[in-house]
This record gives C-alpha cells, sequence and structure tokens, in this order.
C-alpha cells in the first residue's frame, strides 16, 4: 500500500509538471517574428517595426490582437491608435496596468456627472502642479520642501 | 425397452471413462492449478486487488493503468482550465488596451495618478 501511495505521488508530480509545461507553453508558445506577421498586419502595426524584438511574445500576441480589430475601427480611432501605438508600446507593464486601472475607474463615472473628458482633462491639466498633485492618493509623499 | 435401457449404460460408460484422466491431461491441469496458486499468493491480500487484476496489471513503467487514468485525467482537466483562464485574461487585456488606444483623452491622462481622483470629485458635486 506504501509502494502504490509512493508511485502514485510520484506520478502525480511529474504530471503536474508537465501540465504546468502545456499550459505556460500553449499561449505564448510562438513569438512570432517581424517578418512573420502578414502585409497588412506589419502596415497597421508599423510604428512598433523598430522595437518588435524587444517586445515579449505575449504582447505580440496583444498587438497582433489589436491589428485585427484595426479594420473594424472608425479612422478617427485608427489615426489614435497610430499615433499612440508607440508610447503605449514603451511603458513598463506596471504603468499600463495602471492605466487600464484609471481607465476602468474613470468610465464607471456616470457620463451626465464627468461632462466631457476631453475639457476635463485640459481644465485639469491647467491647474498648478500643487493642486493637481494633492488630488492624487497620498501613496508616494513628494520630497518635503526644505 | 431394451433399447432404452442399452443406450443409457452406454451413456454411462462413455462418461466414466472420460471423467477418468489419465497420465498427461492430469498432469498438465496440476500444474495450470498450481501456477494460478502461486500467483494468487504473490499478490497482496485486498478484495481490490482481484477486481482491478485486468487494468492493474497493464501499465507503463512499473505504473497501473488504475494510477495513470486518473492522473492524466487530472493533468489534462487542469492544463485547459489554466489555458483557458490565461485566454481570458488575454482578451481583457486587449479589449482594455483597444479602448484606451482610442479613447478621446490621451494615454497621459490615464496614467496621471490625480485626474481620476479629481475628476470624482468634481462628479460627486
Amino acid at each position: 500500500m506504501a509502494e502504490k501511495t509512493r508511485r502514485f505521488l510520484i506520478a502525480a508530480a511529474f504530471a503536474l509538471l508537465a501540465a504546468a509545461g502545456i499550459a505556460h507553453g500553449a499561449p505564448s508558445g510562438k513569438r512570432p517574428a517581424w517578418a512573420e506577421l502578414s502585409a497588412a498586419h506589419q502596415q497597421i502595426l508599423a510604428p512598433l517595426k523598430e522595437t518588435w524584438e524587444q517586445i515579449v511574445p505575449e504582447r505580440r500576441h496583444n498587438w497582433i490582437g489589436l491589428a485585427k480589430r484595426y479594420p473594424k475601427m472608425q479612422p478617427k480611432e485608427q489615426e489614435r491608435m497610430q499615433r499612440r501605438m508607440e508610447h503605449w508600446a514603451k511603458l513598463t507593464p506596471e504603468q499600463r496596468k495602471q492605466a487600464r486601472e484609471n481607465y476602468r475607474r474613470i468610465s464607471k463615472v456616470p457620463p451626465d456627472k464627468r461632462g466631457d473628458l476631453k475639457q476635463q482633462w485640459s481644465e485639469y491639466q491647467s491647474l498648478p502642479p500643487q493642486e493637481r498633485q494633492g488630488a492624487a492618493p497620498p501613496k508616494s509623499k513628494p520630497a518635503p520642501a526644505k | 425397452m431394451d433399447n432404452e435401457l442399452q443406450f443409457a449404460h452406454r451413456v454411462r460408460q462413455l462418461l466414466s471413462e472420460n471423467a477418468r484422466f489419465g497420465g498427461p491431461v492430469a498432469e498438465r491441469l496440476r500444474a495450470a492449478r498450481n501456477a494460478a496458486l502461486e500467483r494468487r499468493k504473490a499478490e497482496p491480500a485486498g478484495g481490490h486487488v482481484v477486481v482491478g487484476n485486468v487494468a492493474g496489471r497493464m501499465g507503463v513503467g512499473g505504473l497501473s493503468l488504475r494510477v495513470i487514468v486518473p492522473v492524466v485525467a487530472l493533468v489534462v482537466a487542469f492544463a485547459a482550465t489554466y489555458t483557458w483562464e490565461q485566454k481570458q485574461r488575454a482578451a481583457e487585456v486587449e479589449e482594455l488596451d483597444a479602448l484606451l488606444l482610442t479613447s478621446d483623452l490621451p494615454i497621459d491622462a490615464y496614467l496621471d495618478r490625480g485626474f481620476e481622483a479629481w475628476l470624482k470629485k468634481r462628479a460627486a458635486f
């Protein structure tokens, strides 16, 4: 009986390792090189051409997914995406995560209360820096003035 | 009547003759029986072993199928769930990225730590 238990545990350990390997490799197994992209995707993702090799496989798949959505976007949206791609790709994973989180929060504010977002943003930008910082949650305090 | 008796007699005779196994047949039967008994003794006691005999004997690398099959099933289920969750997460991220990249607001607005709080404060009035 002890022998059986031991065998079972060994088998289970191996199997779990194998499963982790399969599951880990599945979504990002391929890391498509720039040359492997279709001509249409290359054209859409052109702003990323120079930095493509530095992008991790998971993010590459994300970009390919965005390129697939691109044809369904409005011309204005397409133009915005083209303009922002490079900036977005250069951010750290933490920054992107923070931006997504903020997007989620902002879109939860009811439209009739938040007003025109563009207008709000330019108003916010015109505030003196201290007032802007005051709005930020006190997570990392600025160095105290001497 | 006589015929019937004679027939019965003959049948009895034939049955008796065949019931007495002689020499090699008896020897082979005895050997087979002993072999079966030996094998039975070698197995650990316990009813479940007898029940699982067929599946238990087949296997790979000393592991019986009764161990391999459930473990493989477990692994496949685990891997499938994990992969599915990863895909869901990736799809969510992609959706948000598409919205962010095409939003009315520039990316900087979403990177700013104060804007969101400021906007909420204003909306509360």
